[in-house]
């Protein structure tokens, strides 16, 4: 507690010092301080009133003998009476002033004083304009009643002359000089989350002179993001792309505030993955080719960062879903190539993964794959492939589109025939990409011999856990698996599990035996959290397997929430 | 029915004592009292919004009582004039006592703790109404920091104001009951007398130019059911004007020749009023052989120059005006004798001149080839207001 009154009273002569500073916030520079330090003012007035509110007007005139200049200071800056909630607290904190019952003329006096103050906050003119308080008087309106209308109409009017310049460009009568355009956002930076503003705000936003150089503050786009941000505004999409493409530090903002959210909501949903994606309107404005390169840059350091996480692996997929959605609604015929989003990846192979399984029979999708697996492999191997990027770079570009992958493990499980090579390499080469020729040949050997034996098992009618234990078993006389051939191999025998006629007896059994640990419950969950995802995208008709998935989902859902 | 008509007679009272020193004598409960019925009827509002016996009786009763002050005292008082004002009724009330200084420290101390109660509040009608204050208290910082944006010319506000004055004019003119029949007329006829009368002409001008259909925003009100018809208003203005000569002399004369000739191209009406006014003015020159112009008889009398500016600012509107305006010229030039030499009639002259300036001189106040519609008319009228 002592701390804190410390920490307050440093704060208090902080903000004294600031106000003294700005003053009635009438120059440039004062100006611009102000803007930057409105957030952490509010706050300050905040701990103030919660300081206040505990005393009476003597005990805080005796505690603070300088209170009243701050508070005027304060009601006479219009940069802090327009901002966010700062002039409700300043009034709760006048209020704490007034003297129920003042016993001498000092306290009077104090009670008059603040009395003035408050009055002065909550009339809703302060401007001097005898004839319009003449006419709307005998009209028979108050200030209070024409407010509104009047603030709506200056709106109006700004974003007119704003239009008209965007139009017209030197042509106009009315022409709005790039200083009163810089000036009018920095006056909107205090004003971004009043409603009534929202039309200019975007006016500005879309507002694109002839000036070589930026007109709008930095500040203003910072404070504009922040609130769509929060949510305490509404913007149309065409504003938010371009307050993205104008202010690159707005848009990297806005990822990592997507990342954070993703980071904190349960792993796992990628239905919720999905809304969050869309709410934050990245995968939209990503129709822009700059944009969604630098959301994409962006997923690639996240994906870096956490050595490949299948959250991050999850979360690519969901935004390249719904930013293709987007590029779809958008416009059939591309206004840009894919070569503008995905400029070092071979252009065909781009074509070939972004086809929609959903409109290629079922039976057919054997084919995409040959080809993705065919182009990928020869980029991979030859090295002549150099202008596409390393190995890595195929990866990445791959992983968007990872639905692919679950399609290839899938038909391999089902499929009567031989594993095809391609197939295999396709799932070998996504789960490590780094391996080497040699290392992934193994790999595919191991999975080949696993998917051999699950074949037997397919149609066995006396399907057991530990045979199918036995089956996913390593063999002694070889090397140790590598930890991704494993999981590789786990993916396997879940999509066995959903898909054999007897599964379903064994299905609980066998995942209890398979994921011992948190980590590989949450892989489990992980894994059936995407199949389903991908069978709804997919419309597949699947009753059996899909009602299975949802209860083992759920379970362990469950399991994990009860640990 | 009637004891809420009562209430609403008996609030309507309080309201206006509350911005007098009468308020000296209220304690804690009275201001409590005052507020439980500002509250009251903010719920009749909403309640009976769409009830259209009872809002029609409620707000015949506020009109009369609102023309009633109006005829006794010089000035009406603003407060509850009609059905919408009984919506923000307890904020019209809470601000009056919060700026009344007359208002003893107990009261005053008891009416910020109602209207301000802190975070946290649990009632929503508090809530509502310290939300309605603050908003309000934010809007007014942003019409004060807006306003700064017109760079000392300040035309951002003064084209607002005037437009929403024309708003809140023609607002009033709807409420005006049509059963008396000349209750707008008359209305308008005090007002003239009453209010300084170049803004008045301002207001109606941009009262005139305004887009059909344009209510006044109510904010975070409600807008329940107003029967609307939208310009309405415009023509009785219009009506008016045409039967006051003198304040249609006045509106031609004194207001902007380029806004004139807007108003006169969206009523053709008042564009036949004006023809006949300028038609008038030029009777009264004199051609000045000397000189060799035409002189007005007086001095009072409109110029030459004046004169041709505004037919000049006529032909340059879009038809049909343009041509209306030609063929009165040609019209009054057949009248004198339609000679083809100059110096005997104003009318060739001045077809004369426009030949040549309507033609070539453009020059840089060609404002008038936008493409007319409401936006590009209210342009003008800001243009022409300014510059």
């Amino acid at each position: 507690m002592a701390q804190d009154s410390v920490g307050f009273s440093s704060d208090y002569q902080f903000w004294m010092q600031k106000l003294s500073v700005w003053d009635q916030a009438s120059t440039l520079e004062t100006q611009q301080d102000t803007c930057l330090h409105l957030p952490r003012f509010q706050e300050f007035l905040r701990q103030m009133y919660e300081v206040l509110k505990e005393m009476d007007s003597n005990t805080i005139i005796e505690r603070f003998p300088t209170i009243g200049q701050l508070l005027a200071k304060t009601c006479w800056n219009p940069f802090i009476l327009a901002f966010d909630e700062s002039q409700k607290i300043l009034i709760w904190c006048l209020c704490c002033l007034i003297n129920k019952e003042p016993q001498n003329s000092e306290e009077s006096k104090l009670n008059s004083w603040t009395r003035g103050l408050l009055s002065h906050i909550l009339s809703a003119f302060r401007f001097d304009a005898k004839e319009v308080g003449l006419f709307t008087q005998g009209l028979g309106f108050a200030p209070a009643d024409y407010c509104p209308g009047l603030l709506k109409n200056m709106v109006l009017s700004l974003v007119s002359e704003l239009r008209e310049n965007h139009l017209n460009g030197f042509n106009t009568q009315r022409r709005m000089v790039p200083e009163k355009i810089r000036f009018l956002s920095r006056v909107c930076i205090p004003l971004v989350t009043l409603p009534d503003i929202e039309p200019l705000v975007e006016a500005l936003l879309i507002y694109h002179g002839h000036e070589p150089q930026e007109v709008l503050w930095p500040e203003f786009f910072d404070a504009v993001n922040e609130a769509f941000l929060l949510k305490k505004i509404s913007l149309p999409i065409s504003a938010v792309v371009c307050l993205w493409l104008r202010h690159l530090p707005s848009l990297e903002k806005a990822t990592l505030h997507l990342f954070d959210k993703l980071i904190s909501s349960e792993r796992n949903f990628l239905r919720r993955i999905e809304c969050f994606l869309k709410d934050s309107l990245l995968p939209e404005a990503a129709c822009h080719p700059a944009i969604f390169r630098i959301v994409d840059e962006m997923f690639r350091y996240a994906l870096l960062e956490t050595d490949g996480a299948p959250e991050v692996l999850a979360a690519i997929q969901v935004f390249t879903r719904c930013f293709v959605e987007a590029l779809e609604k958008k416009n059939k015929q591309l206004k840009f190539t894919f070569k503008t989003y995905f400029p070092y990846a071979s252009p065909s192979l781009v074509m070939m993964l972004l086809q929609h399984p959903k409109e290629i029979p079922q039976e057919l999708w054997h084919q995409p794959l040959k080809h993705i697996s065919e182009m990928l492999r020869e980029m991979v191997e030859d090295q002549t492939h150099g202008s596409y990027g390393g190995p890595f770079e195929c990866w990445f570009l791959f992983i968007h589109f990872g639905g692919w992958v679950d399609i290839a493990a899938e038909q391999l499980v089902m499929s009567e025939a031989d594993p095809p090579e391609a197939l295999l390499w396709l799932l070998a080469f996504s789960y490590s990409p780094r391996d080497r020729s040699l290392q992934r040949a193994q790999t595919m050997v191991e999975v080949k011999v696993v998917l051999g034996h699950l074949k037997k098992l397919f149609r066995s009618p006396t399907l057991s856990a530990k045979d199918l234990q036995a089956a996913a078993a390593e063999s002694q006389d070889r090397d140790p698996r590598p930890p991704l051939c494993q999981k590789l191999i786990r993916r396997l025998i879940l999509n066995f599990l959903l898909w054999a006629p007897g599964g379903h007896v064994i299905a609980r059994e066998v995942i209890t035996l398979m994921a011992p640990t948190d980590e590989l419950t949450h892989e489990m969950t992980g894994l059936l959290d995407q199949t389903l995802y991908r069978w709804d995208h997919l419309c597949m008709e699947a009753p059996k397997s899909r009602k299975l998935a949802r209860e083992l989902l759920e379970e362990l859902r469950l399991a994990s929430t009860a640990c | 029915m009637e004891s809420l008509l009562q209430h609403l007679e008996r609030f309507s009272e309080l309201v206006a004592v509350s911005r007098t020193t009468h308020v000296s004598t209220w304690d804690p409960a009275t201001v409590r009292r005052a507020l439980q019925w500002a509250r009251y009827l903010r719920h009749v509002h909403s309640r009976f919004g769409r009830h259209v016996r009872i809002r029609t009786a409620l707000e015949r009763r506020l009109q009369k009582r609102w023309r009633q002050e109006g005829t006794s005292g010089s000035f009406p008082v603003p407060g509850l004039t009609n059905f919408q004002a009984l919506g923000r009724c307890d904020l019209l009330l809470s601000l009056r006592l919060l700026k009344n200084r007359a208002l003893g420290d107990a009261a005053y101390h008891y009416l910020l703790q109602q209207l301000f109660p802190g975070p946290g509040v649990p009632d929503a009608d508090e809530e509502k109404l310290q939300g309605s204050l603050v908003r309000l208290a934010r809007r007014s910082s942003a019409v004060h920091m807006l306003r700064f944006t017109g760079y000392g010319e300040n035309s951002v506000l003064e084209d607002s104001v005037l437009k929403t004055q024309a708003e809140l004019l023609l607002e009033r003119l709807r409420e005006v009951p049509k059963a008396e029949g000349e209750g707008p007329s008359r209305f308008l006829s005090a007002l003239w007398d009453r209010l300084p009368q170049n803004n008045f002409l301002k207001v109606i001008a941009a009262a005139l130019l305004l887009p059909p259909s344009s209510p006044r925003p109510q904010g975070e009100e409600l807008e329940l059911g107003t029967p609307k018809t939208p310009g309405q208003g415009g023509q009785e203005l219009v009506r008016w004007l045409l039967a006051k000569s003198d304040v249609m002399a006045a509106f031609c004369q004194n207001l902007p020749v380029g806004l004139l000739t807007s108003v006169a191209g969206r009523h053709p009406e008042l564009s036949r009023a004006y023809l006949g006014l300028l038609t008038d003015w030029g009777r009264l020159l004199r051609y000045d052989l000397e000189k060799g112009t035409w002189v007005g008889a007086e001095a009072q009398h409109v110029s030459w120059e004046e004169l041709y500016g505004r037919f000049q600012s006529l032909c340059q509107a879009p038809p049909p005006l343009r041509d209306e305006v030609l063929t009165a010229l040609e019209s009054c030039k057949a009248q004198d004798g339609d000679f083809q030499v100059p110096g005997l009639s104003i009318w060739t002259d001045l077809l004369l001149a426009l030949g040549r300036g309507s033609i070539v001189q453009l020059g840089e106040k060609k404002v008038l080839g936008l493409s007319p519609g409401p936006s590009s008319l209210w342009a003008v009228f800001c243009y022409y207001l300014y510059v």
